[in-house]
């Protein structure tokens, strides 16, 4: 996710105004916070379609306390971070940055950095294993705070988001040793089914257009049920 | 008898009783049921995932819900299609379609393309008669009647055009899907509930579209220039809809090439009717996906796109020619010629599977099992009875020959399906070749196990796989298979990384540590191709009379020593290149990143997750890499190292350049070959630049001080494969 937007643009028209009384608040554990609303419209400037409310209650109802904001001294949202954490397909505990924004003319001041940073240091409290997200390819202020952190580029993911824009994939080890734990093969079928998917997997893919769900669950059978043998 | 008549009637009362819907009031049980929860309190389903949230739409949002109507619109859109066109209109609405079509063909969904068109809305609504040419009949018989001839002629040509497209599209979706393809990522077949036509035959399709034309031919009130207008665009959509059901005639793509040209150019004379167009279609089609734009391009862009795809697909042909198939080397060169043209589009990548896995043989003449034994036979048999097609027909238990023979089709039935997918895997977007050829390691890895078990069982039967070592005397022997499959899994290893650059999965900061890796990757397989030749020249002297056999080796001599070459010329440029990123990395002109939350280790298992898994070699570890990348030499010795790396490359550049096509086997693909020598040549000028510029700024402002004073861009320029630093002295920087 992080959508096919600019987290900290890099599109600097202007200077960037300082945030008076800049604070950080973590969401809480109020299942429908008063900022869910703000959260949403801040998100969905970056994306060219919007997520339904469900998407972010999905996200917030069960992991609030990986979800960070960015308040000015008026308690008015300037920027915020949405996560989840849970065992990656019976393997390795993932963490997962799903939305990242900050408000435009707020951008360049390191206010997404920070609350990457906020989100990561929980992850690792929770006992993460690793981290992953996806990013547009050319969102270069977003690459750059991630590669500071210390992730690295594991795959290009063509055509990842609606909008047609490819993507990279992002990862964070938190632990030596990951990539020898065992994994389970992805719940849907995925690109390994090849020759097409089928509609059950058609979800799954427009899920991963959204770049809700990871699609790393390839094999290398690229022939799918393929005619020829 | 009246008891029969009695279970009748109680069955039929059952049947009733089925059939009969029972309403429930549920009112009191929802009412009693939500009381017992909060105002605004959140219920979360367990079963409730991801997929569901996506999927959700929130009714009424304008940007979510598909068939919302704003207050001041609209439902259907207020263009009639039955309503009478001039025949500039009908061009104009044929081209639009025409261009709408390509941009599906590169990987929008119809909704956004060919269903818009309120024709062939029209002619797809399942409410439709059974007869075609009525599609564009209005419901008033007087209004029909009172069309014009040329009118009626227009209705005429456009439903004939708008069926031919769709049964186009059906036939394209058919043969998308046969093959391996990506679904949304290169290719949308979703039909949004929509048929395309089922129920039409083809036969009925091109007697519309030859009845039409007839007519068109026929008038006497149609101006010259408009008859010849429309006539190419029926023609093109005939030939185009046969080249795809029946594929036979490959003349007949060479001929859409010329026609697309002319179609081009006419399209001027075409008068717009943009309101034939509206994306409020979207509103009637099954989908889960918010409303989208109708998608547009300019006409020059679509005839581009147009004819690009029809020449990807005469370059099937052309690549899949019976001198390419016979040599496996040559073929998958040809197949990554292919992937090369610009990233063809889903349709000419089917085209080419089809080409080459449709009947279980190679353009339907050379079976699979057969491309796979010449593969083994060209890198590690040539001449060896091993893997001689006519070993394989003896039936004496005891010969050798029969031994052999069933021990080799034991791996090749083992092997085949992966290494089908060598070919296959070229066929993907870029992104998915690497993908998958880095899933590709581990069962080449596997692989090469069962191959080593299946020599120790060929060495037995077969005195050829033994000889004395010329240098050492001693008595060393051949494993044939296991030596062909880790061939591949270095190869496939070095692709991943060379398509890693490509595809900018590294970091400035990494590309010291993979370019050591990949210097150390072609050295190995140097290695392996040193100690293959040894036993390929050996069997030839041994050969002695059997023509066929000696040739073969010769040929397969050459072909080694031309990938030795090629592979010396990788190590070289590798080496050069881990060494310039080596010392601009310790000089801080390219920056490494903070990583705050890294380290080391951790870094090198993410970046080798892929290779960690191999067991028939040693991965280099963390502290292999860090000695790697650590800068030791001086700056002068190590820029001389480079310049020195370089030279060697050049020397065997020049070399490469006089192989022929079948030393080197790229027959059919020489100008292929030609760019890829001239690209790496290009390589190694940016490197001895790069190197160059860092050598003088080092002199005039000291190693300390390169970092100030010089910038560093990453550029691909020269060849895909080879990242290559661009250096320069910083603008600010005062002399």
């Amino acid at each position: 996710m992080s959508g096919p937007g600019k987290d900290e643009a890099a599109t600097l028209v202007e200077k960037p105004t300082a945030v008076d009384g800049l604070h950080y608040v973590n969401y809480g554990d109020q299942r429908e916070s008063p900022y869910l609303s703000a959260i949403r419209q801040l998100i969905s400037q970056d994306l060219s379609e919007p997520y339904s409310i469900y998407v972010y209650r999905y996200f917030l109802y069960q992991w609030p306390d990986l979800c960070f904001m960015a308040l000015d001294k008026d308690e008015n949202l300037i920027g915020v971070i949405v996560c989840k954490l849970e065992p990656h397909r019976g393997g390795p505990m993932r963490g997962y940055i799903a939305m990242l924004a900050t408000r435009q003319q707020h951008r360049g001041q390191g206010i997404a950095s920070a609350l990457v940073r906020m989100a990561v240091e929980k992850m690792i409290a929770k006992d993460a294993d690793e981290i992953a997200l996806e990013t547009e390819v050319d969102n270069e202020p977003s690459l750059r705070i991630y590669a500071h952190l210390g992730f690295i580029r594991t795959k290009r993911l063509h055509r990842y988001y609606l909008n047609g824009n490819t993507a990279f994939r992002l990862i964070l080890y938190l632990k030596p040793g990951i990539p020898y734990k065992h994994t389970y093969p992805p719940e849907y079928g995925g690109p390994s089914d090849g020759g097409g998917l089928m509609d059950e997997d058609l979800v799954a893919r427009q899920a991963a257009q959204l770049q809700l769900e990871d699609v790393e669950g390839e094999t290398h059978d690229v022939t799918g049920g393929n005619t020829y043998r | 008898m009246s008891d029969t008549v009695s279970r009748l009637h109680q069955e039929a009362e059952e049947a009733k009783r089925v059939w009969t819907p029972r309403v429930k009031d549920i009112t009191q049980d929802f009412t009693t049921a939500s009381n017992k929860l909060e105002g605004g309190q959140l219920v979360k389903d367990e079963w409730f995932t991801l997929f569901e949230s996506v999927g959700a739409l929130e009714i009424m949002d304008p940007k979510m819900d598909s068939g919302y109507v704003p207050p001041d619109d609209t439902f259907e859109a207020d263009f009639d299609p039955v309503r009478p066109l001039d025949l500039p209109e009908v061009l104009w609405v044929i081209d639009q379609i025409h261009s709408l079509e390509i941009l599906w063909h590169a990987g929008y969904p119809l909704s956004q393309t060919v269903f818009t068109s309120l024709h062939m809305d029209r002619i797809l609504d399942p409410q439709q008669p059974r007869m075609p040419s009525l599609y564009l009949h209005a419901a008033d018989k007087e209004v029909n009647a009172a069309l014009t001839e040329e009118q009626s002629l227009g209705h005429a040509l456009l439903t004939a055009y708008c069926v031919a497209v769709a049964k186009c599209c059906a036939l394209v979706v058919e043969l998308v899907q046969s093959q391996n393809y990506y679904e949304e990522e290169d290719f949308v077949t979703h039909m949004f509930g929509r048929e395309l036509l089922p129920r039409v035959s083809l036969e009925e399709a091109l007697e519309l579209v030859d009845a039409a034309t007839s007519r068109l031919r026929k008038s006497k009130t149609v101006d010259a220039e408009m008859k010849e207008a429309l006539q190419q665009r029926m023609i093109f959509r005939t030939t185009f809809l046969c080249a795809l059901a029946d594929g036979g005639d490959e003349s007949r793509w060479e001929r859409m090439v010329g026609l697309l040209g002319r179609i081009k150019t006419s399209h001027e004379i075409a008068k717009p009717l943009p309101e034939a167009f509206s994306e409020k279609v979207q509103r009637q089609l099954a989908t889960s996906t918010p409303p989208r734009p109708m998608l547009t391009t300019s006409w020059d862009e679509a005839c581009k796109k147009w004819t690009k795809m029809i020449e990807d697909v005469v370059a099937v042909n052309r690549l899949t020619d019976i001198n390419i198939v016979q040599s496996p080397a040559s073929l998958q060169r040809a197949m990554w010629a292919f992937s090369y043209r610009g990233e063809p589009f889903a349709l000419p990548r089917a085209i080419i599977q089809d080409c080459l896995f449709g009947d279980q043989a190679i353009r339907g003449q050379i079976p699979q099992y057969d491309l796979l034994l010449a593969d083994i036979r060209d890198l590690v048999l040539a001449g060896d009875p091993i893997a001689d097609p006519a070993s394989f027909q003896v039936e004496v238990t005891t010969d050798p020959r029969h031994i052999c023979s069933r021990l080799m089709e034991g791996f090749m039935d083992k092997a085949i399906e992966e290494y089908l997918n060598f070919y296959r895997m070229v066929c993907q977007n870029r992104c998915r070749i690497r993908r998958l050829f880095t899933q590709s390691i581990a069962i080449l890895d596997a692989m090469e196990m069962e191959a080593m078990k299946v020599d120790r069982e060929l060495i037995k039967s077969s005195p050829g796989l033994k000889l004395n070592d010329p240098k050492s005397g001693r008595a060393v022997s051949l494993s044939p298979l296991s030596s062909w499959a880790k061939f591949y899994r270095l190869r496939i290893l070095a692709w991943t990384i060379q398509l890693g650059f490509e595809t900018e999965i590294y970091l400035p900061y990494e590309l010291a540590g993979m370019y050591w890796f990949l210097s150390r990757l072609s050295e190995q397989r140097n290695d392996l191709i040193q100690q293959v030749l040894l036993f390929t020249v050996g069997r030839a002297k041994r050969l002695g009379k059997d023509r066929n056999a000696l040739a073969d080796c010769l040929l397969s001599e050459q072909y080694l020593q031309s990938l030795h070459a090629m592979y010396e010329i990788t190590r070289l440029l590798a080496e050069a290149l881990w060494k310039l990123f080596t010392l601009l990395t310790s000089t801080g002109v390219v920056k490494k990143p903070k990583q705050d939350f890294t380290t080391q280790q951790l870094l090198y298992e993410a970046r080798m997750k892929p290779y960690l898994c191999l067991t028939n070699d040693t991965v280099p570890s963390a502290d292999d890499f860090a000695l790697a990348t650590t800068q030791n030499a001086s700056l002068e010795q190590t820029c001389t190292d480079i310049d020195d790396c370089i030279k060697s490359a050049k020397e065997l550049l020049v070399k490469a350049r006089k192989l022929t096509p079948e030393q080197a086997k790229f027959v059919g693909t020489d100008e292929e070959w030609k760019r890829e020598v001239k690209g790496l040549e290009a390589t190694c000028i940016a490197v001895t630049v790069a190197c160059s510029q860092v050598r003088s700024a080092g002199k005039k402002y000291g190693e300390d001080h390169l970092a100030k004073r010089l910038e560093c861009k990453i550029e691909r320029r020269w060849a895909e494969w080879w990242v290559v630093p661009s250096v320069k002295v910083k603008a600010d920087t005062k002399p």
